[in-house]
């Protein structure tokens, strides 16, 4: 049977559930993305905290902490079919035990493996093309905004809290409209505006311009290669990032 | 901070003098922030752009002058060069690191210099603008400095507590090419800053060599009796096979880091040390006419020797017109440099040594297949090899097979055999390892090997397969399906992944591991 739910990991942990207890799924889409089929019926899974925490006490205790790494980040991702590879590998898992990831040839395994690997490789991308634009507030703020594939926001925080000790940074996904705000050791993820207008404090031109600057002077002409570059920094990340800006 | 024009001029100067230094990777240490300061350092290196030739761009990569006393025929801030020249104020340098590092355009500094006025007289300077963005600013990003051959101890001491890697380059890849193109740079005033930053780590136990073949390999006072002048041998190739303990690789052959540690690498507590991410050096490739045997050996002898975490090439890039460089119409050897990478990626990750990659028959690397496929070639009565038998060491021999899906091949078949679909999975280049093993019992080639030879054994009549074996004349027909020369490889060492450093273990340098 077809799941439906909610969209939050806390829903989809909830079918795990619902697969050993109700009714083996055949296919998990979030409310509102789901093309109704003609034939068979659809099963609407409520999120219910006390389940979802069954689901999760046991992934941690069966499976480890790896496995519960690993999981959230194949939710976090934007990989159509993500709900039912984690669920096929959390169901392999239950089955065969702690080690199982191990397995790194298994169908089912590797279905979730090259989520994580996907996403963390944003990630890790997103750790050095972020760029950080100084604009005015009470005080000097950080801002930077970025487009990721996946819904990666919450993944980028303790990188920038450990580096930006000592001033406030906002980072914004502009896609999602959200954003992480930080400021003295702690952050929060809240709502914010796609179209937000920010200002930019003295300076900030300057030291773009520089940037750029330095940028251009750094290539070997003699080296030129265009395809290497996009090779590395496909266009689509070029919109947010300050050398690329003509 | 000084004025825009003033210091668009200086950046356009300085950055374009340091260009054409290769050693752009910001990885070896880790830091967690500190209250109050700015910055932290990933173990495992970050790539912040892509400049227009394809490289990464991690670190601001400077000069801190370019005016320079010396005369090194193949640069073009020599003193009797035409370029114009200009030098940072400490205090600009740290500012300008300070708002690029705050803005996340760069992951840290690397400060490189011409000799003005005398190597002191500079190493001072560039002292002074590393204490004022770490002790003033509180500075805690990456930074490597280099050392200018012939700079005191005591300079090179106070530099190296506040540089988390330093560097002396060889600059050439022997004496006499040395004495020629470099001819005020002394082997002694490279080699000794080199033995003190080795010395002084091992004093603080902190001395680690490079990849993982090399930071199993135990400091014993290696013999440096040959940087005495009278002593007259000043080459380290001479010194690679000197010291038969130096290097104990059997033991400890190439087994990464758990790919999760290194992918998720905690961060330590930051304490003042000694050059926490060693040293490195650079040589260049293609302006003199040494072998890439000799340039190998002399790698190889560098990373026993003085425990160098990476050894650099660079092509030359002919700059300069001079009788005693090539042509300034020469093309850049970039697919030497490339092979050269490939060949040390062999050394340092996958327990090879020096002279079975190139050897006295074969002198210069191949430049229609990679090294790995070469020496497998020249060895091919050793393959096909079963995936499900081979141990950790003979893994890593078969070209198409890296650390991490060694590993993943060694412990998926505790569990369950590795079935050949399984291979792409784990991240082998089937494409390329097919060639050089079986899978259960079973060849996949398609080259038509020797058939499974059968012979009677014992008088009962049983039959037992002796396995596939593959004739020596396949060793051309492979070597064709598997020549990267033509199809444009990106011919760079700059075709890695994300761990310019080998952290990722995977595809860096287009070896396909
Ligand atoms: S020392 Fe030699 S290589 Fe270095 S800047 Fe001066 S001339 Fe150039």
């Amino acid at each position: 049977m077809d799941y439906l739910y909610d969209g939050t990991y806390m829903g989809l942990l909830c079918c795990v559930y619902a697969h050993y207890y109700v009714e083996k799924a055949t296919g998990i889409f979030r409310e509102g993305e789901y093309q109704t089929s003609l034939f068979g019926k659809v099963y609407r899974v409520k999120t219910d905290e006390d389940k979802a925490r069954r689901v999760y006490e046991a992934m941690e205790k069966k499976l480890g902490e790896f496995t519960l790494r690993r999981s959230y980040l194949a939710y976090l991702s934007n990989f159509p079919d993500k709900e039912m590879r984690l669920l096929r590998y959390l169901v392999f898992g239950f089955k065969q035990g702690r080690g199982f990831n191990n397995m790194h040839g298994h169908p089912d395994v590797f279905g979730v493996q090259e989520i994580e690997k996907r996403i963390y490789n944003e990630r890790h991308r997103y750790l050095g093309i972020l760029r950080f634009s100084v604009i005015k507030g009470n005080r000097d703020v950080l801002y930077a905004s970025l487009e990721p594939d996946n819904d990666l926001l919450e993944l980028l925080a303790d990188h920038f809290l450990e580096r930006y000790q000592a001033e406030p940074f906002i980072i914004h996904d502009v896609k999602r409209e959200k954003a992480i705000f930080a400021a003295g050791g702690d952050w929060y993820i809240a709502p914010l505006a796609k179209d937000v207008t920010v200002q930019l404090a003295q300076g900030e031109e300057f030291y773009r311009a520089l940037w750029k600057h330095y940028f251009e002077s750094i290539a070997i002409k003699e080296r030129t290669n265009p395809r290497c570059q996009r090779n590395f920094l496909p266009k689509k990340y070029w919109n947010h990032l300050t050398e690329m800006q003509v | 901070m000084f004025r825009m024009d003033e210091a668009m001029r200086k950046l356009k100067i300085l950055a374009d003098s340091a260009k054409y230094d290769v050693s752009c990777s910001s990885s070896g240490t880790a830091r967690s922030g500190q209250k109050g300061k700015l910055g932290s350092a990933a173990e495992a290196g970050i790539c912040h752009s892509w400049a227009a030739d394809g490289r990464c761009i991690s670190l601001l990569k400077i000069l801190f002058t370019n005016k320079c006393v010396y005369d090194c025929e193949y640069c073009v801030n020599r003193r009797s060069g035409g370029t114009e020249k200009a030098s940072f104020e400490p205090r600009e340098l740290a500012e300008l690191t300070m708002e690029f590092y705050r803005r996340n355009y760069i992951e840290g500094l690397f400060l490189s210099s011409a000799v003005e006025v005398s190597p002191d007289h500079t190493a001072e300077k560039i002292h002074e603008a590393l204490w004022i963005l770490r002790e003033e600013f509180g500075f805690l990003g990456y930074i490597h400095a280099k050392i200018i051959p012939g700079v005191s101890p005591e300079l090179v001491n106070a530099i190296g507590l506040l540089a988390d890697r330093l560097s002396v380059n060889v600059e050439l890849p022997s004496d006499e090419s040395l004495a020629l193109l470099a001819p005020q740079k002394k082997p002694k005033g490279i080699y000794l800053p080199m033995k003190q930053i080795t010395e002084t780590m091992a004093e603080q136990k902190t001395l680690k060599g490079g990849g993982n073949k090399f930071s199993t390999v135990k400091y014993r006072g290696q013999d440096l009796s040959y940087l005495n002048p009278q002593g007259g041998q000043l080459d380290p190739v001479k010194l690679a096979g000197a010291d038969p303990t130096a290097v104990r690789a059997a033991g400890g052959l190439p087994v990464m880091a758990r790919e999760e540690a290194a992918r998720y690498g905690e961060l330590r507590t930051y304490k003042e040390k000694f050059a926490p991410a060693g040293q490195t050096t650079q040589m260049i490739v293609g302006a003199t006419p040494e072998t890439d045997r000799h340039i190998l050996k002399m790698s190889e002898g560098l990373y026993k020797t003085f425990f160098m975490k990476r050894v650099y090439f660079s092509a030359y890039i002919p700059v300069v017109q001079s009788p005693k460089l090539p042509d300034v119409f020469t093309a850049p050897p970039l697919a030497r440099e490339h092979r050269l990478y490939q060949a040390d990626w062999l050394l340092r990750f996958y327990g090879f040594e020096a002279d079975e990659i190139v050897d006295e028959k074969h002198e210069n690397l191949d430049m229609e297949v990679d090294p790995k496929v070469s020496w497998a070639l020249r060895n091919i009565r050793l393959f096909p090899m079963e995936i499900n038998k081979a141990s950790m060491e003979e893994l890593l021999r078969i070209p198409g097979i890296g650390n991490v899906s060694a590993m993943r091949i060694v412990r998926h078949r505790k569990m369950a055999a590795v079935k050949f679909d399984d291979l792409k999975k784990m991240g082998v280049v089937v494409k390329r390892a097919k060639y050089f093993i079986t899978c259960c019992g079973k060849y996949y080639g398609d080259i038509d090997p020797e058939p499974e030879r059968v012979r009677p054994l014992l008088g009962d009549g049983m039959i037992i397969p002796q396995g596939v074996r593959i004739k020596d004349d396949r060793a051309d027909v492979i070597r064709g399906k598997l020549s990267d020369h033509r199809d444009g490889v990106q011919l760079s060492m700059f075709s890695g992944g994300f761990g310019t450093d080998g952290t990722e273990g995977g595809n860096v340098h287009g070896l396909s591991v």
